[in-house]
């Protein structure tokens, strides 16, 4: 929208020459310019270039909806809006699922079980509506290559045992899950730059990155000067891109993210301000990730502040014991703080539940 | 009538002329005439009529300010400016602690900043106040409309359609108890439907169409004139990255919050931002502070932090010109389908009706 080019707002083409000496092309320079800058620029009067300013206005701002249309479109295709996990407590929470239209992200420590839930996730994508899939196709980013077609198999017939009851089935199933390995975040920002070719043309429904930390810390040292806004600039053109994306085919995207201590000693964080969605060691965290006394070090998801704001709905595993693990609803615009209990077994992930 | 000519609201080519003519106030284009301007400087007589026009207007414009009548800059004692802020609504929020330290609520005609770390809650309360502008007003609401402008996208419709059905039913059970004529009147138009009908929703995706929107505002707020409430959800997101030069990232968010208070001024209506925190590296230690730097900070009359405390979400008013700085705690609710709860921000005592923790 913003490289719209000024020819395409309505203005005369002679106007549209005399910007274009200036290097005005597009709707963006135009309106990067103060008032009296365009009336140098334009040669017309205060009040012309205030018209002229309204006339590109309208060629880029959005188009407006009141909320009851918005409420109106979503209830008429309902099964839309949400892909269940067929994790029953957790799809209640949620409202229904992993919302399409926004991005999930994922967090947790090593092996808790983010590969099994994205791999799970591919599977139910492909089933058909009926029994609560999206009856599509999946692109699914591996950058740690953790991505296991043997395991995909597995889970598929250990979960759904009556669908996947023969061969043919499951390579219909694995024919339309569609993985690319890409190991520089240049490759992955290329990557998410074709999406939108891609989603047409594949029918695809269902977008997983895994995971987008690992790229990412691999390539920027955040103890170098500059890296760090650098880092910041990366995922958030990643993350506009994604959301632009997400929401013009209405799909889910889910992220995965890693975990990262922050040390108290020196560089500390004050506590009132990292919310629990954060600090991991706020809920007791025993067994196998902590001798269960708090820390003085404060665990929270990786990639920083302002990555946190970008996503929408942010699930984080756990540890809990030696065998279960737990799912936090930590950040969600429709559902409150939950925790939820899982182990991993043959068919992906099982809820429990626990009697303290 | 003594104004220079440089001054005016003319074209560049045109200025240059007149002075290059040897023109020096506007008294003297007015009495030279269309006629005589366009054989002096070489310009058709339509272009000369229409130069003498603006003049005449800009003239007509100074007159009226120096003679103390209504123009584009207000006189008006503090005595007037008093009686106006009494009689002046407040938005209310349903958290009462958070409507005292606001001094009442949200007020109109000023900007508000609400800066908090992700996931505390700021689009929950864009969205009540979304709502809550549309209280009638005899229940005590501004009974006005509201202008949404989401930039991260998370803008939850089914969400707004809850935090609606619960508003409706507080007012119906106050209408219930107090048995009033226009209580009931009011609540047959106040309904879902005509809530949601009512918020106007735009989906800008980057600071372009963020700028073009906001421009074309003005124009959107005459023709809707029962606008209450201007909601930017999201002003740090589009500003925060693929800026390379940040002396035009703070030229532009001035004229964006110039732009913002004349439109809060001219329509009485209250504008309410919300803002990401971001870290900064201090000696020893880095701290979360509100994004979009310092000159930022003057842009909102009101501020407004969300922070945590351990587990107990807290609201800090931060600057406001009339209240003092306080911190009250407060909650997010979800209804009980029953429609015995209410959904709505309550005080810290008595959350039962948070789910919460872990699921025993």
């Amino acid at each position: 929208m913003a490289t719209k080019k000024l020819r395409r707002a309505k203005l005369s083409q002679e106007l549209c020459e005399r910007l274009s000496r200036y290097q005005i092309t597009t709707c963006q320079d135009f309106l990067c310019l103060s008032l009296l800058e365009l009336m140098k620029v334009t040669g017309e009067s205060y009040r012309n270039v205030q018209k002229l300013l309204r006339k590109v206005s309208l060629a880029c701002a959005p188009k407006m909806q009141t909320a009851y249309e918005m409420k109106v479109r979503r209830s008429i295709n309902p099964s839309a809006a949400f892909l269940p996990t067929s994790l029953h407590s957790l799809d209640k929470v949620l409202h229904g699922g992993i919302p399409c239209g926004s991005l999930t992200e994922l967090t947790s420590p090593p092996g808790c079980g983010k590969t099994q839930f994205c791999i799970t996730m591919s599977v139910l994508a492909t089933l058909p509506v009926s029994m609560g899939g999206l009856d599509g196709a999946v692109i699914y980013i591996d950058t740690e290559s953790a991505f296991s077609a043997e395991r995909l198999i597995e889970i598929a017939g250990n979960r759904f045992p009556t669908y996947f009851d023969s061969d043919e089935k499951l390579f219909c199933m694995t024919r339309s899950i569609h993985l690319y390995r890409e190991l520089t975040c240049d490759s992955v920002l290329k990557r998410i730059k074709s999406l939108e070719e891609e989603i047409i043309s594949k029918k695809i429904k269902l977008i997983i990155i895994d995971s987008v930390a690992s790229v990412v810390r691999k390539e920027f040292d955040t103890k170098l000067q500059g890296n760090l806004a650098e880092r910041s600039n990366f995922l958030a053109r990643g993350a506009s891109l994604l959301k632009y994306v997400a929401e013009e085919f209405s799909i889910p995207v889910i992220l995965t993210n890693q975990i990262t201590t922050s040390l108290s000693n020196g560089l500390a964080i004050p506590a009132d301000l990292v919310s629990p969605a954060h600090d991991l060691s706020l809920s007791e965290v025993t067994g196998a990730s902590g001798s269960g006394k708090k820390e003085s070090a404060c665990v929270t998801a990786a990639l920083g502040n302002t990555w946190s704001h970008s996503v929408n709905t942010r699930l984080i595993l756990q540890y809990h014991d030696l065998l279960t693990r737990q799912i936090v609803i930590a950040k969600s615009p429709v559902a409150p703080f939950s925790t939820f209990f899982y182990t991993v077994e043959k068919s992906g992930l099982v809820l429990q539940v626990i009697h303290s | 009538m003594q104004r220079d000519v440089g001054s005016l609201p003319l074209s560049p080519a045109l200025r240059a002329r007149l002075l290059a003519a040897g023109f020096q106030t506007a008294q003297e284009l007015l009495e030279t005439g269309p006629c005589g301007l366009s054989k002096e400087i070489g310009i058709s007589r339509e272009e000369a009529l229409e130069a003498l026009q603006v003049v005449r207007q800009e003239c007509a414009g100074d007159a009226a300010k120096t003679a103390g009548g209504s123009g584009s800059t207000r006189k008006c004692t503090a005595l007037e400016l008093l009686e106006e802020e009494q009689t002046q609504g407040f938005i209310i929020t349903f958290c009462s602690a958070l409507d005292n330290i606001l001094g009442g609520g949200v007020q109109l005609t000023k900007i508000t900043e609400i800066c908090g770390a992700p996931g505390v809650g700021k689009t929950q309360l864009c969205m009540q106040l979304a709502v809550d502008v549309q209280i009638p007003e005899c229940f005590g609401g501004v009974a006005g409309e509201a202008v949404f402008i989401d930039t991260e996208g998370s803008f939850m419709v089914d969400r707004a359609a809850d935090i609606a059905t619960a508003c409706v039913r507080h007012c119906q059970l106050i209408a219930e108890a107090h048995q009033e004529e226009d209580h009931l009147q009011a609540l047959e138009t106040f309904s879902l439907e005509s809530i949601l009908s009512h918020i106007y929703y735009f989906r800008c995706r980057d600071y372009i169409e963020l700028l073009a929107q906001v421009y074309l505002l003005p124009d959107f707020l005459s023709e809707h004139s029962k606008v209450r409430l201007v909601v930017i959800d999201g002003i740090a997101f589009p500003f925060r990255h693929d800026f390379e030069d940040l002396s035009l990232r703070t030229r532009l968010l001035n004229g964006l919050a110039q732009q913002l208070i004349i439109i809060a001024n001219d329509h009485k209506s209250a504008v309410v931002l919300t803002n990401q925190m971001t870290t900064r590296f201090g000696q020893n230690q880095s701290m979360l502070v509100p994004a979009l730097g310092e000159s930022w900070g003057h842009a909102a009359t009101v501020r407004l932090i969300f922070h945590w405390d351990n587990t107990q979400r807290l609201a800090t008013l931060y600057k406001s010109p009339s209240q003092k700085e306080s911190t009250i705690p407060y909650n997010i609710t979800v209804s009980i389908p029953l429609g015995m709860e209410i959904q709505r921000w309550e005080q810290s005592f008595g959350s039962t009706e948070i789910v919460r923790g872990r699921q025993t």
